[in-house]
């Protein structure tokens, strides 16, 4: 489904992926882990199409197409999903009104009729059942004034609505308490499907125990540098990362500022 | 302003009139020169046939003109306009026009079609010399006679004071006298034609007024006066503009707009003002000063103004209510969207006099590219008013970095029943924002447009339907390109 | 007020030689442009007229104290006591604050004194005719200054007829940290004018706590302004607490020059009997990550007027700003008013603004709740009217002032609900 080869990014000339290759097959999750500063959401974002990120060598393919060629709307439409590490406040909007446009759009584009507005009211609230959350929901303006466990079960609800096929969640378990952890968990489980696949971008090994993944890779210093299956997180759980090669650490310390404007909170400060 | 073929006439045969009138001047037929001088308010009242209480009036507001000196407490800067470098009558058709579509700027064109306008519409828009009658015309005529059956006066001012002169001396002035403001002194003096509403007593009035005028109503001039009265339990909605951009010459653009609500009565006054902003770095565009104003003078009457300004260079308008009456309401919903070097400083005044009045403000700015963006307002609780209620909501949207939103209200309270809010928040919309929603699967367009739209819903509900759905198109025109 | 005796007053000033030229020419230009009227917008609501009628003086040297002026006033801190206009002999001074008159060469002073305030009639006047105030230099080596303990900067007013320019200097380097109160009084009912200048400089870093009681005399005129430069990361947090005076019109303006500088504006005050209390803040962001926080309570009742008017302005540099304005006001008499103007001037986008303004009476539904629990009428209003003001005072908590200050507010409480009912 997904087939990554050799990909070099850079941001403001200075380089944050230094040639990944990654493969990944419809029915897969994926864990990608690793120190702050790894270029792990570097990848989720170069993978969602975010601008600024300058995609120096290597190549993406999707479902067969060239990946990297399209804008991000069309990612989306093509059924790429990105749960945000920060996800945005849109004053005004809706969340209702998102989830209906992001869904009749993606709709349209798969040749599918838009739903009118009861049809669409229905599946939206199974959606919320599902997650165990409240209909109020769909009436906030998008993540506007959500505490940051809202933020993240609304791009989980997101997600449930949109139906994707390839669902790429950036960190979306850092800082919730086990219950917006497990509402997120159960999410990506009810998502799980022969035809899609999941990447799960973490720094932690918790959401993997409600998230059993297939494959385990480790990112350090821009590239992936060892891969397993579930084990290999509950023993880098065991040992850290500075067990996994002597020069990951160095890698890490040199890469910091590179990534920090992907991981620095967007908040203001007090 | 209703009837183009017959008022067409009309200025020819009177302007014919001219000699017998006794007007010996060496000007050309229909322009009278450049420049403001007691003579022209005579021969822009003579060619209008005027009664003399109406040229007197106009003498009056030019002497009180002269004395005034033009504003300078507003947040909007421009080079010194020269009031005697200005025509200030031309009748219709002096002006030159395109001949046909192909010779109007092809960026206009490409708006009008996003805007979804009827081709036969577009020409007259842009200003084609267009001779073939079109549906709206007839449309126009049979609105007018059902309009005429339930006793709705709606036409031209130049028409009513030729035929109701009683009701235009009694009410002309009377919200807005012609002591008020530079500018509104300055159309008292010289307005050339406008609009003309009467709702008798207890009449409903069936339909907007103006929508399907609307067209027909771009000759109105720069110096536009409306006056509009809704008797004793009336009720009338009111259209103004349009959303397509209009093209003008005429730089100033100073219209006042009166309305009078009596006891019981309601008016709802809905603009959408899209005048030519200039170009994106602020050539030329239209300068705006308007001063509206309404009047709840009985009991339980309601003045509502509902306005999305998107055009003009400078935008100028305060558009107010006098709550006299006791239980009397006054509502103000604005969008104000200012891109490349627009300047906007509008707001509103809310006067409250009568016991239990209550008021309602929602304005809603943007602000994109090096637009600047203010709104002004006054609540003003008087002694008399009891029980006075205000709520004012003020919110900003900043789309970048080198735009301007500002904030200047002013609340005076003189009774303690009363209870007055205002709240103001700005929030911005970026790059991250537009990633966010366009990895859902927006569009770049789709995406503003359901930003835009969420910030200003409140406000375009209270417009009409169909110029609501105008109203967002406008918005995400304007906007093209504008985050960032 | 004429130009004889704004003469006499400038040589009533005493003044070191350096600052002559400086005080002349801020004279003449007062005398050329006068007071401020009502036309100039910022004066909107507050005129000056009747200081034009009257015949001013500015006293000679510092009198005897009597305890008549200074009541029993117990202040817990060091006191810096200034009496018309003079530093009283018997102050202790503590060595970081003394006496600006005789500061008035020292390098500090000639290198901040008259640096921040912009050029308008009053200040004007106070440049040329200030006599004295206090200077409070805090180095960053000084381990004598104790954040912790208050210093009272306390001003009496005995004179009838006198104009007060007290001028105030305070620069707190790099790291410092003060905690500093300003107490205007004066004897009751006696007419004078305090027209007091303070200006503040702050540090990198730099920390001061500013509470500002003023109770002058019902029949004086107050017009005072503080303008505060503040450094990067600097902490500028003050409480103004506005009870007396006939006219007092306050000005602050604080100017966040720095990275990361933040202020913190809160205020209290009740215009009852024919009191009239103008009060402008002004805040410019003029850099990245500014904070700026206000929240100001005001009643009105009797005859008396309130105004707020606070303007903050966030520059085109300012990103990542952060204003919030709100101010909750109380109309209880059918004769006062409360006018209210808060502003935001923005020129950048990536700012958190916001504001919010109420004019309102005590919650008749609050009211019939704890009558229904036993409490008279008049102990729920006073009950709630002190709710309504402790809801500005959230910076006493730090201070430890809370109990100086308690008498004060209760003094000028009830006097409220007397009003109220007359």
């Amino acid at each position: 489904m997904l087939h990554i080869e050799n990909l070099h990014v850079s941001i403001d000339g200075k380089s944050i992926l230094t040639g990944i290759d990654l493969d990944v097959k419809a029915g897969e999750v994926h864990a990608i882990m690793g120190p702050n500063g790894s270029g792990k959401s570097t990848l989720a974002q170069v993978l969602a199409g975010r601008e600024g990120y300058v995609v120096t060598a290597g190549s993406v393919r999707y479902l067969g197409h060239d990946l990297l060629a399209l804008e991000p709307e069309q990612r989306a439409r093509a059924g790429v999903f990105l749960a945000f590490q920060y996800p945005l406040e849109i004053p005004g909007v809706a969340n209702v009104q998102l989830l209906r446009a992001a869904l009749n759009n993606l709709r349209r584009a798969r040749g599918e009729n838009e739903l009118d507005a009861m049809d669409f009211l229905d599946t939206v609230k199974s959606k919320l059942a599902l997650l165990g959350m409240d209909d109020s929901f769909l009436y906030r303006a998008v993540n506007e004034g959500f505490s940051g466990g809202e933020k993240k079960r609304n791009e989980i609800l997101q997600m449930a609505v949109l139906e994707p096929r390839l669902a790429i969640l950036d960190e979306t378990d850092s800082g919730l308490d086990i219950d917006a952890l497990k509402t997120v968990a159960h999410g990506v489980n009810a998502l799980k499907h022969p035809e899609r696949a999941v990447i799960l971008v973490t720094h932690y090994q918790r959401l993997l125990n409600y998230i059993v993944p297939d494959h385990v890779h480790v990112l350090a210093g821009g590239r992936i540098v060892r891969s397993g299956d579930a084990r290999l997180a509950l023993e880098l759980e065991d040992k850290g990362y500075g067990w996994l090669a002597p020069d990951v650490q160095g890698n890490v310390q040199g890469d910091v500022q590179g990534d920090v404007p992907m991981e620095a909170p967007r908040e203001g400060r007090l | 302003m209703a009837y183009p073929e017959t008022r067409n006439a009309e200025v020819e045969r009177r302007v014919a009139d001219e000699y017998r009138w006794g007007f010996v001047t060496d000007i050309e037929q229909e322009t009278v020169p450049k420049g403001l001088n007691e003579d022209v308010i005579r021969l822009i009242s003579a060619k209008k046939h005027e009664p003399e209480f109406m040229l007197d009036w106009r003498l009056r507001a030019y002497r009180h003109w002269l004395t005034l000196t033009e504003p300078t407490w507003s947040s909007v800067h421009h080079p010194p306009i020269d009031y005697q470098d200005i025509h200030y009558y031309s009748a219709p058709k002096t002006r030159a026009q395109p001949k046909d579509l192909s010779e109007v700027d092809p960026e206009l064109l490409r708006t009008y079609e996003k805007l979804g306008i009827p081709l036969q519409e577009r020409e007259a828009l842009a200003g084609v010399a267009v001779d073939a009658v079109f549906d709206s015309v007839s449309v126009a005529t049979t609105f007018k006679d059902k309009l005429e059956s339930l006793g709705i006066i709606f036409c031209s001012f130049s028409e009513a004071v030729q035929k109701y002169p009683e009701l235009v001396r009694h009410y002309l002035g009377s919200v807005v006298p012609y002591t008020d403001n530079y500018f509104a002194t300055l159309n008292s003096a010289v307005f050339t034609d406008g609009s003309f509403v009467y709702v008798p007593k207890g009449v409903r009035c069936p339909m907007e007024l103006s929508t399907y005028f609307r067209i027909n109503a771009k000759n109105s001039g720069q110096f536009e006066r409306t006056l509009i009265i809704a008797d004793e339990g009336a009720y009338v909605s009111y259209l103004e503009g349009c959303t397509a951009p209009m093209r003008d010459e005429n730089q100033l653009h100073a219209a006042v707009v009166e309305l009078i609500a009596l006891t019981d009565a309601r008016i709802k006054y809905s603009t959408v003002q899209n005048w030519y902003p200039g170009d994106a770095e602020g050539r030329g565009g239209i300068y705006n000063f308007v001063t509206k104003r309404g009047e709840c003078r009985g009991d339980r009457a309601h003045i509502s103004w509902t306005q999305v300004e998107t055009g003009s260079a400078i935008t100028w308008k305060y558009p107010s209510c006098i709550l006299r009456g006791d239980d009397s309401v006054g509502e103000f919903y604005s969008v104000a969207l200012t891109n490349h070097r627009q300047q906007a400083d509008t707001g509103t005044k809310m006067i409250h006099i009568g016991r239990n009045t209550r008021s309602s403000i929602v304005s809603k700015g943007i602000s994109a590219g090096f637009g600047s963006n203010a709104y002004r307002g006054l609540v003003k609780v008087l002694p008399s008013a009891a029980n006075a209620r205000n709520h004012t909501q003020c919110d900003s949207l900043l789309m970048s970095d080198h735009c301007a939103a500002h904030t200047f209200p002013y609340i005076e309270v003189k009774h303690p029943s009363a209870r007055v809010e205002h709240e103001a928040t700005t929030s911005k919309i970026g790059d991250d924002q537009l990633f966010y929603l366009r990895s859902r699967g927006l569009s770049e367009e789709d995406a503003v447009n359901l930003i835009v739209n969420g910030f200003c819903k409140e406000v375009f509900k209270e417009l009409p339907m169909e110029f609501a759905v105008e109203a967002q198109k406008l918005l995400a025109v304007s906007l093209e390109g504008a985050i960032g | 007020m004429n130009s004889f005796t704004m003469s006499q007053a400038l040589v009533n000033t005493r003044s070191s030689l350096r600052l002559m030229p400086v005080r002349r020419a801020a004279l003449e230009q007062f005398i050329a442009h006068g007071l401020p009227t009502s036309h100039e917008e910022d004066w909107k609501y507050t005129s000056l007229g009747h200081l034009e009628k009257t015949e001013w003086h500015t006293p000679e040297g510092a009198p005897i104290v009597s305890n008549v002026v200074l009541g029993t006033e117990e202040y817990p801190g060091e006191v810096m006591h200034f009496s018309n206009g003079h530093l009283n002999e018997a102050s202790p001074q503590a060595c970081y604050a003394r006496s600006l008159a005789k500061q008035a060469d020292s390098a500090p002073v000639v290198q901040h004194l008259d640096t921040l305030t912009r050029a308008t009639a009053l200040t004007q006047l106070n440049s040329a005719l200030w006599q004295d105030g206090l200077f409070l230099h805090v180095s960053t080596k000084d381990t004598s200054a104790d954040a912790s303990a208050p210093l009272f900067a306390v001003y009496s007013a005995g004179e009838a007829g006198a104009m007060l320019h007290l001028r105030n200097l305070i620069v707190l380097e790099a790291g410092a940290e003060m905690l500093l109160v300003e107490h205007y009084r004066g004897t009751p009912d006696l007419a004078y004018w305090n027209n007091p200048v303070t200006e503040i400089v702050l540090g990198e870093g730099a920390r001061l706590t500013h509470l500002k009681l003023t109770e002058d005399s019902a029949a004086a005129t107050h017009t005072g302004l503080t303008v505060v430069q503040q450094a990067r990361d600097s902490c500028y947090r003050a409480l103004s607490v506005n009870l007396g005076g006939r006219l007092l019109r306050q000005d602050v303006e604080v100017n966040l020059m720095g990275d990361g500088a933040e202020c913190r504006l809160d205020g209290l005050f009740i215009a009852d009997a024919r009191r009239h209390i103008d009060q402008h803040l002004h805040i410019e962001h003029a850099a990245s990550h500014t904070t700026s926080r206000q929240a100001w309570r005001g009643i009105a009742a009797g005859r008396g007027r309130g105004i707020f008017d606070a303007r903050v302005v966030v520059q085109p540099d300012a990103q990542h700003a952060d204003a919030q304005q709100a101010s909750a006001n109380l109309l209880l008499s059918p004769h006062a008013e409360i006018d209210v103007k808060p502003q935001l001037e923005i020129y950048t986008n990536d700012v958190q603004c916001g504001h919010g303004a109420a004019v309102g009476q005590l919650d008749e539904a609050q009211i019939f709740y704890l009558r229904s629990r036993g409490i008279s009428a008049d102990v729920a209003r006073a009950l709630l009217l002190r709710g309504f003001a402790d809801a500005a005072l959230g910076l006493l908590k730090d201070t430890g002032l809370a109990e100086w200050l308690e008498p004060h507010l209760t003094a000028a409480l009830p006097r409220l609900e007397q009003e109220r009912a007359a």
